[in-house]
């Protein structure tokens, strides 16, 4: 009875992870990330990659928000900061224990993705883009000018730790399965709410606003729902990326223009609408960006910008759809072409028959 | 509380810089009406503008020439470097505006640090284009703002009848309303897009001199975004793609604006006993233009298309 049971989980797992190529190789990329800290890496990657497993969770929210209901945000990096600067202020004010001020700033990111999707449900299209755009800014001409309060420029220092009980050394590689654990949760998460019906609606807005209405949907709360969900996991990132080791700070540089864009860039080079394509979006751009560019090829900082932006310049016009995109349009083409040799003769021979009757 | 004194001075002050605000908006809200093309690219124009006006006009670039020249060849240069960079990477990509915001933003980014590599990370010193001090209307106004207040007016005034009154206009407005029509009708798109690329970008250079040598008189390579909100606002209150919007949004932007740090600031920083600092007029600015676009979501002048879109 156990092994029928196995059997009947491989067999469904075969189906629904093996036979689906891009997650199979999802799959593989986690578990090698997973095995990752056993080949005892250099601390510098195992930093870069701590870091990227955060900003995948940002890339996804965004992905949610934008690749599937087409509500453009420019200004991403608002909730990203509202979670850093919500555990920061908690901490430094009320000074509350790290387990308390994280799932804290989470429903703060939440509630403000609410409060701010509601006047972006009035403006749409390039509008909404460049709106969005505008809260970011606000927040920071009030951080700045609230000094006393925020901190102002320098921000908050000295966040806790998140894993102060274990030795130093074993705390990297703490936070590594963290945020690690983290990003495939919430990927999953998004994954499945991108795919689940819901998600499907929301496809159906960005598809055609008022069809969609026209069928009886209700807009508001899809649209309103997209926001919430994309601003509660951007705000989980910023959050718990306030406590990583080394900086461990709140200041404006979770606000700055460089993230919403940084966003936008991942995800587009990723795949939008995938769900998976910015994660591997951000794996590969963050460690061209840190590792490659710094480490490797170590150039001066004005040329390390510059490749970089020439790379995605050339990769955007490129390949506009994406990586991931790019992947599963070659698979779907091969299965194409497999299936035309196999399928072909046939209707062929079929056709040659009925001429000669 | 607030006497004549600060009155005069939003006033004038308002409308030294809402002019040439506007010079910046319009040609962002050019090429979006003509193309549909976001161009976060626009500030970095206005910076590598004021780098060729600062190397031609000073003895850094060993030129030195006239500054009314120097004005014109940065204004011709980046006109140039603009349609160049727009049918290299803009056009292939046209179509989609996110691919079209990371590629323009990215272009502003190569802008700023090549800009880094050869001038360094520091301050340069524009020239500043007239010297002396006016007195208007009892507030002390520098002859350089008086100059570029009416050299963008003028200039303004200038494009409103290109593309209000000649053929080429016409054919800009055409595109802007319903562009599968207007190709219909043999308007060749392409070479529109190029023609107003240049001339988005010729504005983003002039304005940025204007601004630049205007005001603070030294201009950097992070000099940009600041000035890419501040046309972002400008177009949005006004309306995307709107001209008369893009005029009457920098006056009100500007005039928030000098209330704001004339005015507002100085009380709100005695009432909470804190320095007062221009930190918050951006914010001001940008809280203004979402309580126009809350009223009007499609700004003050833009395209009112009912259902679709």
């Amino acid at each position: 009875m156990v092994t029928g049971y196995f059997r009947r989980a491989y067999s469904s797992f075969a189906a629904h992870v093996l036979d689906i190529p891009p997650r199979l190789l999802a799959l593989l990329l986690f578990a090698l990330l997973l095995s990752f800290p056993i080949v005892n890496p250099p601390r510098s990657i195992l930093l870069i990659l701590t870091t990227a497993n955060l900003l995948a969770i940002f890339a996804t929210s965004w992905d949610l928000l934008v690749g599937r209901t087409g509500q453009i945000s420019l200004g991403h990096a608002l909730f990203f900061g509202i979670g850093t600067y919500t555990t920061g202020l908690l901490f430094s004010h009320l000074n509350w224990p790290i387990w308390v001020t994280v799932p804290l700033s989470v429903l703060v990111g939440f509630l403000a993705a609410l409060l701010i999707g509601f006047p972006c449900l009035r403006v749409k299209g390039h509008y909404l883009a460049l709106v969005t755009m505008a809260f970011p800014i606000i927040l920071i001409g009030l951080i700045l000018y609230f000094k006393n309060i925020t901190g102002g420029d320098a921000g908050i220092w000295n966040l806790p730790r998140l894993f102060p009980f274990l030795p130093y050394e074993q705390q990297y590689i703490a936070e590594y399965y963290l945020t690690l654990l983290l990003l495939f949760a919430s990927g999953i998460i998004l994954y499945k709410i991108a795919n689940s019906k819901t998600g499907i609606v929301m496809v159906s807005i960005l598809d055609d606003e008022l069809a969609s209405k026209a069928s009886g949907i209700n807009i508001t709360k899809y649209k309103l729902m997209a926001f919430a969900i994309s601003g509660l996991f951007a705000s989980l990132a910023g959050s718990v990326n306030a406590h990583l080791l080394t900086l461990r700070v709140a200041n404006i540089a979770s606000l700055r223009l460089d993230l919403s864009f940084l966003v936008i860039v991942w995800t587009i080079f990723g795949g939008l609408g995938t769900i998976y394509g910015p994660i591997v979006g951000v794996y590969i751009l963050q460690i061209l960006d840190q590792y490659v560019l710094t480490k490797i090829v170590d150039v001066p900082a004005p040329w390390h910008y510059i490749i970089y932006s020439i790379i995605i310049i050339v990769f955007v016009i490129k390949w506009p759809r994406g990586l991931a995109r790019f992947v599963t349009d070659k698979q779907e083409d091969l299965e194409e072409a497999r299936d035309i040799d196999e399928r072909g003769p046939k209707i062929w021979k079929r056709y040659k028959k009925k001429e000669k009757k | 509380m607030i006497d004549a004194e600060i009155i005069k001075s939003i006033i004038i002050y308002g409308a030294m810089s809402g002019g040439v605000y506007a010079l910046l908006a319009l040609g962002f809200t050019l090429i979006y009406g003509v193309s549909d093309v976001i161009n976060l690219a626009h500030g970095g124009l206005f910076m590598i503008g004021t780098y060729i006006f600062f190397v031609l006009a000073t003895p850094y670039g060993g030129f030195q020439i006239e500054l009314l020249w120097a004005l014109i060849f940065a204004a011709i240069l980046v006109a140039i470097l603009g349609t160049a960079i727009f049918r290299l990477t803009v056009h292939p990509i046209i179509e989609d505006p996110l691919s079209v915001m990371v590629v323009t933003i990215s272009i502003a980014i190569i802008l700023q640090e090549s800009m880094i590599l050869r001038f360094g990370s520091g301050r340069q010193t524009v020239p500043s284009l007239a010297m002396g001090l006016a007195t208007v209307w009892g507030v002390k106004v520098t002859y350089s703002s008086i100059l570029a207040f009416a050299a963008s007016l003028a200039l303004f005034a200038i494009l409103l009848t290109f593309v209000t009154k000649t053929k080429i206009g016409g054919a800009m407005r055409a595109i802007s309303q319903d562009r599968e029509v207007a190709m219909l009708m043999g308007i060749n798109t392409e070479r529109l897009y190029m023609l107003t690329m240049g001339i988005s970008a010729s504005l983003a250079a002039v304005a940025g001199i204007l601004i630049v040598s205007s005001t603070t008189g030294v201009t950097y390579p992070q000099v940009w975004p600041q000035q890419l909100y501040m046309s972002f606002a400008i177009v949005i209150l006004g309306g995307l793609g709107s001209i008369k919007g893009s005029l009457v949004g920098a006056f009100i932007i500007s005039y928030v604006e000098n209330t704001f740090v004339f005015a507002v600031d100085p009380i709100v920083a005695r009432m909470l006993d804190m320095a007062e600092g221009g930190s918050l007029s951006g914010a001001v600015i940008m809280a203004t233009m979402l309580l126009v676009i809350l009223v009007r979501p499609k700004g003050l002048f833009g395209k009112r298309v009912e259902l679709e879109d």
